[in-house]
């Protein structure tokens, strides 16, 4: 067998041959969220910068049964797909998409599944497909009908779909893509990470902490317009950032633990930084995955040595995870909003709830308040269960 | 004795169609079921209740057997899911036990993504790609060669699982093993 094109990277030492592209030539022009803190990028990046994480008892649907009680949400039961649609429309509002360009944008939707199909009948469940679904936020929004592309890898679904969208704009496959995700906290997989025992049951996420006690949920949805610099410069839209680089691996180590040495994420870690033609010390920030769990912190500081070498001591970090909480398949979408907002804002939000040094986490974290800082480049690092990983890196415009 | 009767797989055609539309070299095939012996699958330790996982794994390692080539070293393989509705076995389960005010079992816990079984996989046949699920078969191979194409893996092992709905369906799966068009591993 010859040689594929990532063996060929691998060996090439140090040069990063014309398959990576990245640089310069993928934009983010738009961006609309929502999470526990309210509708809106504003409502999210003031949350932020509170520092005040928010975490509180649920009350949208009954935990009694349950040994955690915990998560962050929005007041009242909001519907997903709702939601998901109004951060679409409200992404593309803010590229200044008109509706003719809408009309030819495809989108690609990170979630977990139709909330709806598990109660439905067994008849009916064929209908209630994700498929369907993106479909029908792709028709509610006015994107175009086809393609549509639900992602449903867990954690890493919505950042995997949005290195694709930029793939495929870099290559030339694509000018323009809308990437969402939503996931709302609802009753079924609050009941199945509270039987798995990951939740923290003192009601706070402590990333890279002593004392750490696992994660916890949170509402969040999320839209962003990716597109060709051409393409947006073509309609006057402004980018807000470019998307700089890239990466997505696997650890092949377990069914749902981390590589303990971090050896996939460092992969992404290291195919991002390439694509984006950046050294590890141009980072100026990284949002860290940071699930606040005993194994995968430790598995991340060190994907983080490994990739980053001496950088890794001197790059702010925080995990804003311990703030808005953990969105699931949303996670890469919302957390790459806050990456940009932050960087743009020049103020890195808080990697809340820490309350000492771990050794095994020997990370520069942001702690206390936010930080004042203006990076150029910032990542943003994702897992998920089947040591899926993926690095994300923009760049102010 | 006779020999077992071949059993079509629409899914496996499908793949196959796709990868050719998008220009990727098919290495090795597998499907569900694949003779009329093919009834119940194999358990796979650690996951329950569902054939979902279990089906999964089934596909795959069956097209990873019967790759022409060894992989070679160092070489980076992405697991990419097809499933149009997901692993609905499990998610019935939970919902069952939640409206019923009962605790869900642990191991639903993880396998309530498709990404558990993908793991398992990628641990046991040192597949260090890329992890991805998406819900429709042309997405999934567009996806796979998208990752080849840019440099994040070297070939791919695109499994599609579609669980039986209603009474009188069968449980389907079907998986190939793909690798980009400079890249054949007969060459």
């Amino acid at each position: 067998m010859t040689d594929g094109p990532a063996v060929a990277l691998r060996r090439a030492e140090g040069t990063v041959p014309i398959a990576r592209r990245g640089t310069a030539s993928v934009v983010v022009t738009g961006a609309a969220a929502v999470s526990a803190y309210g509708r809106g990028t504003e409502a999210l990046l003031s949350g932020l910068l509170s520092g005040q994480p928010a975490f509180a008892p649920v009350r949208r649907f009954d935990v009694a049964a349950r040994r955690v009680p915990f998560a962050a949400t929005m007041p009242g039961c909001p519907e997903l797909i709702t939601e998901v649609t109004s951060a679409v429309r409200e992404a593309c509002d803010d590229a200044g998409l008109s509706s003719p360009h809408r009309a030819r944008t495809p989108l690609f939707l990170a979630i977990h599944g139709d909330p709806a199909i598990a109660r439905a009948p067994e008849a009916d469940q064929p209908g209630f497909g994700p498929e369907a679904f993106t479909a029908a936020v792709a028709d509610r929004g006015g994107l175009a009908e086809q393609p549509v592309r639900c992602y449903m890898s867990a954690c890493v679904a919505a950042s995997t779909a949005i290195a694709d969208a930029a793939a495929m704009i870099a290559r030339g496959q694509a000018d323009r893509v809308v990437v969402a995700g939503g996931y709302l906290v609802e009753s079924d997989q609050f009941a199945l990470f509270d039987a798995g025992r990951v939740l923290a049951d003192d009601g706070q996420v402590r990333p890279f902490s002593a004392g750490r006690r696992g994660l916890l949920l949170g509402d969040g949805a999320g839209a962003v317009v990716i597109e060709s610099r051409e393409s947006a410069r073509a309609r006057g839209a402004p980018p807000l950032a470019r998307l700089a680089g890239w990466g997505r691996t696997g650890d092949a180590y377990h069914p749902v633990q981390p590589h303990p040495e971090g050896h996939g994420m460092a992969r992404a870690v290291t195919a991002a930084l390439q694509r984006a033609g950046i050294a590890a010390a141009d980072l100026g920030y990284i949002n860290a995955h940071g699930s606040g769990t005993g194994h995968s912190d430790p598995a991340e500081a060190n994907a983080l040595r490994l990739a980053l070498g001496d950088a890794a001591g001197s790059v702010p970090v925080s995990s804003t995870k311990s703030l808005h909480g953990q969105a699931l398949e949303a996670s890469g979408v919302l957390e790459l909003i806050v990456t940009m907002l932050a960087a743009r804002k020049g103020m890195l939000p808080v990697n809340a709830g820490f309350l000492g040094a771990d050794d095994s986490c020997r990370l520069n974290l942001v702690l206390g308040e936010a930080l004042a800082a203006s990076p150029e480049f910032a990542m943003s690092l994702n897992a998920a269960f089947g040591g899926a990983n993926t690095a994300l890196v923009i760049g102010l415009p | 004795m006779t020999p077992l009767a071949p059993v079509a797989s629409a899914g496996l055609a499908a793949l196959h169609a796709a990868a050719a539309a998008a220009g990727l070299t098919v290495t090795s095939s597998a499907s569900w079921p694949e003779t009329d012996a093919d009834g119940t699958v194999t358990p796979l330790a650690g996951f329950i209740e569902s054939t979902f996982s279990p089906l999964l794994a089934e596909v795959a390692v069956r097209a990873l057997r019967r790759r022409a080539q060894p992989q070679a070293p160092g070489s980076v393989t992405a697991v990419v899911m097809v499933t149009a509705l997901g692993d609905v076995t499990t998610a019935t389960r939970v919902a069952a036990a939640v409206d019923a005010g009962q605790r869900a079992s642990p191991l639903l816990f993880f396998q309530s993504v498709p990404n558990a079984v993908a793991g398992y996989l990628a641990a046991r046949w040192q597949l260090t790609g890329p992890v991805v699920c998406v819900s429709g078969t042309n997405a999934g191979v567009a996806a796979a060669a998208l990752l080849i194409e840019d440099a994040d893996a070297d070939e791919a092992l695109v499994v599609r699982v579609d669980l039986a709905v209603t009474d009188g369906d069968r449980d389907r799966a079907a998986a190939i093993l793909v690798t980009g068009p400079e890249h054949p591993s007969t060459a």
